[in-house]
């Protein structure tokens, strides 16, 4: 699905249970191999946040490539969707960095860490009460001129302009998403699935160096998820890394590669799709078996 | 800018266009405004009502409509929860008194235009100090912050004696027009009329009317201005971040949104426009004191607000009108005879059940906001569909552009 520069590294990192042969997925080795730092668009190094008792994240450290879509498993519990919060910045960390595009973003808060292109989307996303669904699609622009008090009442020819641009924008990418149709009607109206897709295509207006998702396809129906699935796949073909977060093993294991497994807070395995699902370790962590 | 004066003008503007294009309850809400001021009407004709005390009416509208803009831009557009509008609404009416009173203890005589910004100031810099702990925080904590710092700023209002006067309140604020060339002297010069439209009670207009009279032209300037600007910057990307920031403030900030400055700017701004009324009532009553900050003022605004719909100007100012129909109204209840009690001291119970009767059938309140946040004449150019091709819920309630 993705192929990644530093191609041809085989693995011998984490995993030595499952030798990295398949040869349609060129699997690239995260921790401990020399990536070339351009190459890395988020870097996770030796994250830990507790609450109270409870170690959520423990030192966990993973990069992503530009370019890919990297999968992030784990089973319930294991700490995936805290530390999505802690590299958007929703959770402060208790210890370790995270660098987006080369920036230390360790301390910044969520909007900071977007505007160096980093932008996340939520696993249940709450619906925007009044807002139609280009309304909603329109606050995906970034540093937009209309968004400061004072350039609207000096600078309204400049608002004019770029309002149009973004609006014309986002009815090109609703259609792109085959969801044009959409784009007056209330936002409360859509369903779950559709909702997904708006966000994904309002994320696409922020022109995101990396995306996070959130579950992208939890609780949408079959149809719709393959839809989303290639849509993921056509962005990604258009240069935009994902990191995402699934539950749905068919899915996730289709699309991304490479896969980082989460067990307990710490990164337990990583590699391609194939080495993942041969890992006894993984299988032992979702089956409970543990140590 | 191709402004469009739609259904959001004032409900009486929008009388001037075709009354069946609009919705059943524009319409509705057209009836009974017309048939509230008919009532007035008739009471100013025949005698009931002094025609400066309708003027004075007039004026308290106004004030609330002010009001209720404020806290609409503040709860309708951002959904901050501000329990302290009495505190900035005291806060413009003392800052200009403080600078125009006759017994104000450091100052006095100055021209009520220095006052206003006094005021407006004032209650900027209220609205700062007490947003930079609380609008980092979640909502509710500026809603127990802001109910505190009501209480706190009529206290220090009520003590301060030796710059606030106190319980005793500051006397002789001259008119807003003083010092002003032909405004000043308008009263006077002015000749007393004499009205006679039902025989035997005649309508005379003096000093005083004229007087009112100049009060309501104000208080329409400060509407009309901020009305406009409320309208030209709602529709707009930052109005749309606030609406954001409303539905999820979360949301917002994974979309880059510093939504920290975005709410410090919808405070503030709303908190101004409060000051504005209160500058409005200080040299409408010429008489303030530390009642003005009674929290009761702070939930009438409130109930006009919930009343009209949260995030619309217009509803805003319905909200307004209402609530002092209410307000006034209920004066002249007590004279029926044959009912055994007093009925004008039962209006909060009116406002009660008005609000459980509006919360009940209507939640989103009688002119909820219908307009996409976008920029008006970008929309009008862009090459996209129109907002008539699919139906949002409350665009039936009328046209999106005109």
């Amino acid at each position: 699905m993705s192929d990644t520069e530093s191609a041809g590294d085989p693995d011998p990192a984490a995993d030595g249970a499952a030798p990295d042969a398949d040869a349609e997925s060129t699997g690239s080795v995260y921790e401990g191999a020399n990536l070339d730092k351009e190459d890395v668009v988020l870097e996770v190094d030796g994250l830990v946040k507790t609450f109270g008792g409870l170690v959520a994240t423990d030192d966990a450290s993973f990069q992503v490539e530009r370019g890919t879509v990297t999968g992030l498993i784990g089973p319930n519990g294991a700490g995936k969707s805290t530390l999505f919060n802690l590299i958007s910045g929703f959770y402060e960390e208790d210890a370790g960095t995270v660098t987006v595009n080369g920036a230390d973003v360790t301390d910044a808060t969520p909007h900071r860490i977007a505007e160096h292109g980093l932008i996340r989307t939520f696993q249940t996303p709450r619906k925007l009460e009044g807002m139609t669904v280009r309304e909603a699609m329109l606050v995906g622009p970034q540093s937009q001129t209309g968004e400061s008090f004072l350039s609207l009442l000096t600078a309204g020819d400049t608002v004019r302009e770029e309002e149009r641009a973004n609006l014309e924008d986002a009815q090109r990418i609703l259609e792109e998403f085959e969801i044009g149709h959409l784009a007056t009607q209330a936002a409360t109206d859509l369903s779950g699935g559709q909702m997904k897709l708006v966000e994904l295509a309002r994320a696409m207006l922020a022109e995101p160096e990396v995306l996070l998702l959130d579950e992208p396809v939890a609780g949408v129906n079959p149809t719709l998820a393959n839809k989303l699935r290639d849509q993921i796949a056509r962005l990604n073909e258009q240069g935009v890394t994902f990191l995402i977060i699934e539950h749905d093993m068919e899915f996730i294991m289709n699309l991304a590669d490479p896969i980082v497994v989460l067990d307990r807070g710490s990164v337990l395995v990583e590699g391609t799709p194939d080495a993942v699902r041969a890992d006894d370790r993984v299988i032992d962590a979702y089956l409970g078996g543990g140590e | 800018m191709s402004e469009s004066p739609g259904p959001d003008a004032d409900a009486d503007a929008a009388s001037a266009g075709r009354f069946g294009d609009l919705t059943p309850t524009e319409q509705g809400v057209l009836v009974f405004v017309a048939g509230l001021l008919a009532l007035l009407a008739l009471g100013l004709v025949t005698g009931g009502l002094g025609p400066t005390y309708f003027m004075y009416l007039i004026g308290l509208v106004g004030m609330y409509v002010l009001l209720s803009f404020g806290l609409n831009a503040q709860w309708g557009y951002t959904g901050l929860i501000n329990f302290s509008v009495a505190a900035f609404f005291g806060l413009g009416a003392y800052g200009t008194a403080i600078l125009t009173a006759d017994n104000s203890p450091i100052a006095g005589g100055i021209s009520p235009v220095l006052g206003l910004f006094v005021g407006l100031l004032l209650a900027a810099v209220l609205a700062v100090i007490i947003g930079i702990p609380t609008l980092r925080l979640r909502a509710d904590y500026l809603a127990i912050a802001s109910l505190g710092l009501a209480e706190v700023v009529r206290l220090i209002v009520l003590n301060e004696r030796e710059y606030t006067n106190g319980s005793a309140g500051l006397r002789g604020i001259p008119g807003f027009f003083e010092g002003w060339p032909v405004l000043s002297t308008f009263p006077q010069a002015m000749p007393g009329l004499r009205i006679e439209i039902v025989p035997g009670s005649p309508i005379v207009l003096q000093q005083p009317f004229y007087q009112a009279l100049l009060n309501v032209g104000l208080v329409f300037v400060f509407v009309a201005i901020t009305f406009l600007l409320l309208r030209r910057v709602h529709r707009s990307p930052w109005g749309r971040v606030l609406r954001t920031i409303r539905g999820d403030e979360d949301l917002a900030e994974a979309l880059g949104k510093n939504t920290y400055a975005f709410k410090m700017q919808s405070f503030v701004l709303g908190s101004v426009i409060m000051a504005l009324a209160g500058v409005f009532y200080a040299h409408l009553n010429l008489f303030v004191s530390p009642g003005d900050f009674e929290p009761i003022n702070t939930f009438y605004v409130w109930i006009a607000v919930i009343l009209g719909g949260s995030g619309s100007n217009r509803g805003a100012m319905f909200g307004g009108f209402v609530v002092i129909a209410i307000r006034e109204g209920t004066r002249f209840l007590n004279g029926i005879e044959f009912i055994a009690f007093d009925i004008g001291p039962l209006r909060l119970l009116a406002v009660g059940v008005l609000i459980i009767l509006v919360m009940r059938f209507r939640p989103e309140g009688v002119l909820p906001p219908q307009r996409e946040l976008i920029w008006p004449s970008a929309l009008d150019d862009a090459d996209v569909p129109g907002p008539g091709e699919t139906q949002r819920p409350h665009a039936t309630d009328g046209g999106e552009q005109s």
